[in-house]
């Protein structure tokens, strides 16, 4: 039986669509298709949307967060204290804790998290900018709010150890019970920890 | 161990406990299996290669989601459903546990599964479900407390450290679920810890990066030396009792060595430890501090740091512990005959059943796999005692003439043929046993 395949421009976005994370061959297929019949505005402003976001995009030459302009809108920002860095693995992090409005410091992405078997150590991250930044002064304290993992704790000790040398607290964000949450349906593990950083009434 | 208070009261209130229901579905030989057990002994008889042991291997793995063999798992998938052309084949395990008190029921199920859908290629993967809810892998461990005693446990006093660390492992994980995440933990800490060794052999890595590694590992590895300590004191404790009164008659004494491997070697031990290792390393062991002990632990992989980096590996730590077992003081994998061996390795699984239920408040399920055949008289006799007290026992055998009368009377008889099983002679005699139980 001849077998007829796709056109190839309809193949090649299909093929580039089930690269992204959370999209198998399927979705990427219905995507492409949808795309097909959609409006000219659509299609093209998707594509354009994607230009953009290669071409105006960078990393924040203060903080490593992604922005515009330089420096970021944070850093550039004079009413945010200067003095408090929250020091996070990734952008999306960034956006986690300025949703919460409960914090008004600066920022500095680090790109990752140390995982040897990854290859990926403190060279690999933005660690000597976040040093550098310390060292010229005017920072005083320094919260590591890197992931609950294992490679992210050993990201935050390595951390710890780095400063040590500089006048400044460092804190780490707390562990605990998710609010809402049930105490009967929390994991050992958290429910330990909570116990463990138990703060007085 | 440190469980609360109000487990321990909920887990004595069930203190009887047995798998009253047994399917599989696609499980090695067993294409489908629904089996009804009774409380008290289940003799299982047959010839060889019938599938009596892959039963008492589907219930272990129910119970510990591990194969005694350490086989893959995609090999218990069965033959047929591995090598069909479906592109899903699916095995699965369910156990009905039920509890004293008509309402005290669990439902545990595994699911093997070969998926070749995927893009990975042909993908193997596991599906646990407690009372139809998926859980993780962990959550299944102490909804079905099993023993299991095989003939080839013998081979333990003998094999390689790394077997008795994988016996003490999946003992304590059965009962310890904090165990067994610390032992999860800690085997992640050394593989990263492992792979920046050999980037800083290879001068790709500073030093100074190890230090946050170093720190888990002695972290953690302290909590697991410690837990691994009381677990030997109490089975030295039991096991030596049962091995002295009750199978040498009071000749031989058992003892558990417990070697940490908590310095780089013998002569570098602290100094507050007793000389002969073999005394009383567990007793020096719960006298320290969790944290003095992690402490401990850090400065010797300070100290090992350089050879550590020579060999590209972590040279210290529990991953590297060993036990042995000595009796009249020698160690039995060197000296010991093989009956000696044998009969220790008896006096240990009978004590690890004690020290289950004390642990568990659940007296567990006896799974015994052919090991009547290697024992004399007065040690089948003892053995079968304690099959006779337990709450469920499935033992299997391919000749029944080797039980006595009265323990065939007491026991529920099958037999088991071509991965079918039967009933034969049904129950006889077993309403003095559920009278007790009111």
């Amino acid at each position: 039986m001849p077998f007829h395949a796709a056109p190839q421009p309809v193949t090649r976005l299909i093929e580039e669509l089930s690269r992204l994370p959370g999209i198998g061959p399927k979705t990427a297929s219905r995507l492409t298709y949808h795309l097909l019949r959609a409006a000219d505005e659509q299609a093209l402003g998707l594509a354009d949307a994607l230009r953009q976001l290669r071409e105006r995009t960078q990393f924040c030459r203060v903080c490593f967060n992604i922005t515009e302009g330089q420096p970021c809108a944070v850093c550039s920002d004079p009413g945010r204290e200067q003095a408090l860095i929250c020091v996070v693995e990734s952008p999306l992090d960034v956006l986690a804790v300025e949703k919460t409005r409960a914090y008004s410091g600066q920022y500095h992405v680090l790109h990752g998290a140390i995982s040897p078997i990854e290859g990926v150590g403190p060279d690999d991250l933005k660690i000597d900018r976040l040093l550098d930044r310390v060292r010229s002064g005017g920072v005083q304290e320094v919260i590591l709010a890197t992931n609950p993992t294992l490679e992210g704790e050993a990201t935050a000790m390595y951390l710890q150890k780095q400063l040590a040398g500089f006048p400044v607290l460092v804190s780490r964000l707390a562990r605990g019970l998710p609010v809402g949450g049930d105490l009967e349906y929390a994991d050992e593990v958290t429910l330990a920890r909570a116990l463990e950083g138990r703060s007085q009434m | 161990m440190r469980r609360g208070a109000i487990c321990v009261l909920l887990s004595r209130a069930a203190a009887a406990m047995h798998l009253a229901q047994l399917t599989l579905t696609n499980f090695r030989n067993y294409t489908r299996l629904d089996l009804a057990l009774p409380k008290g002994p289940t003799l299982l008889f047959g010839a060889n290669a019938q599938g009596k042991t892959t039963l008492l291997e589907a219930i272990y793995y129910l119970a510990t989601t591990k194969s005694p063999h350490a086989r893959a798992d995609r090999q218990l998938l069965n033959w047929y459903a591995n090598g069909s052309e479906d592109p899903v084949a699916v095995g699965r395990l369910t156990a009905q546990v039920r509890l004293a008190g008509e309402t005290g029921q669990r439902h545990l199920e595994i699911r093997l599964i070969r998926d070749q859908t995927g893009r990975a290629g042909s993908e193997f993967r596991r599906q646990v479900l407690v009372n139809g809810v998926k859980v993780r892998l962990v959550d299944l461990l102490g909804n079905l407390n099993v023993v299991l005693f095989l003939p080839q446990d013998v081979g333990l006093v003998s094999a390689p450290p790394a077997e008795r660390r994988r016996y003490l492992d999946i003992t304590l994980c059965q009962v310890d679920t904090r165990y067994c995440r610390t032992l999860s933990q800690y085997n992640k800490v050394l593989a990263q810890r492992n792979a920046l060794l050999r980037s800083l052999q290879e001068g790709r890595a500073r030093p100074a990066e190890l230090s946050p590694w170093d720190e888990k590992l002695a972290e953690l590895g302290a909590s697991l030396v410690l837990r691994r300590a009381a677990l030997i004191a109490d089975l030295e404790q039991r096991a030596g009792r049962i091995h002295f009164d009750d199978l040498t008659g009071g000749t031989e004494s058992l003892r558990l060595a417990y070697r940490p491997r908590l310095w780089p070697n013998a002569d570098q031990a602290p100094s507050s430890l007793p000389p002969a290792a073999t005394a009383d390393t567990v007793g020096w062991l719960l006298e320290q501090p969790e944290n003095q002990l992690a402490a401990s632990l850090r400065r010797a992989l300070d100290g090992s740091r350089q050879v550590e980096t020579q060999r590209g590996a972590t040279l210290i730590g529990p991953h590297r512990d060993d036990l042995r077992l000595l009796v009249n003081g020698r160690d039995l994998a060197d000296y010991g005959s093989r009956g000696q061996q044998r009969t220790a390795l008896l006096a240990l699984k009978l004590a690890e059943v004690a020290w289950m239920e004390g642990q568990t408040g659940e007296r567990p399920v006896l799974l015994l796999d052919e090991v009547l055949a290697e024992l004399d008289q007065t040690r089948r006799a003892y053995l079968l005692s304690s099959v006779v007290a337990a709450e469920q026992a499935i033992l299997t055998a391919s000749d029944p003439t080797m039980f006595t009368g009265e323990f065939l009377a007491q026991a529920t008889r099958m037999e088991v043929k071509g991965g079918q099983i039967r009933p034969r002679n049904g129950p006889v005699q077993r309403g003095t046993r559920d009278e007790e139980e009111v």
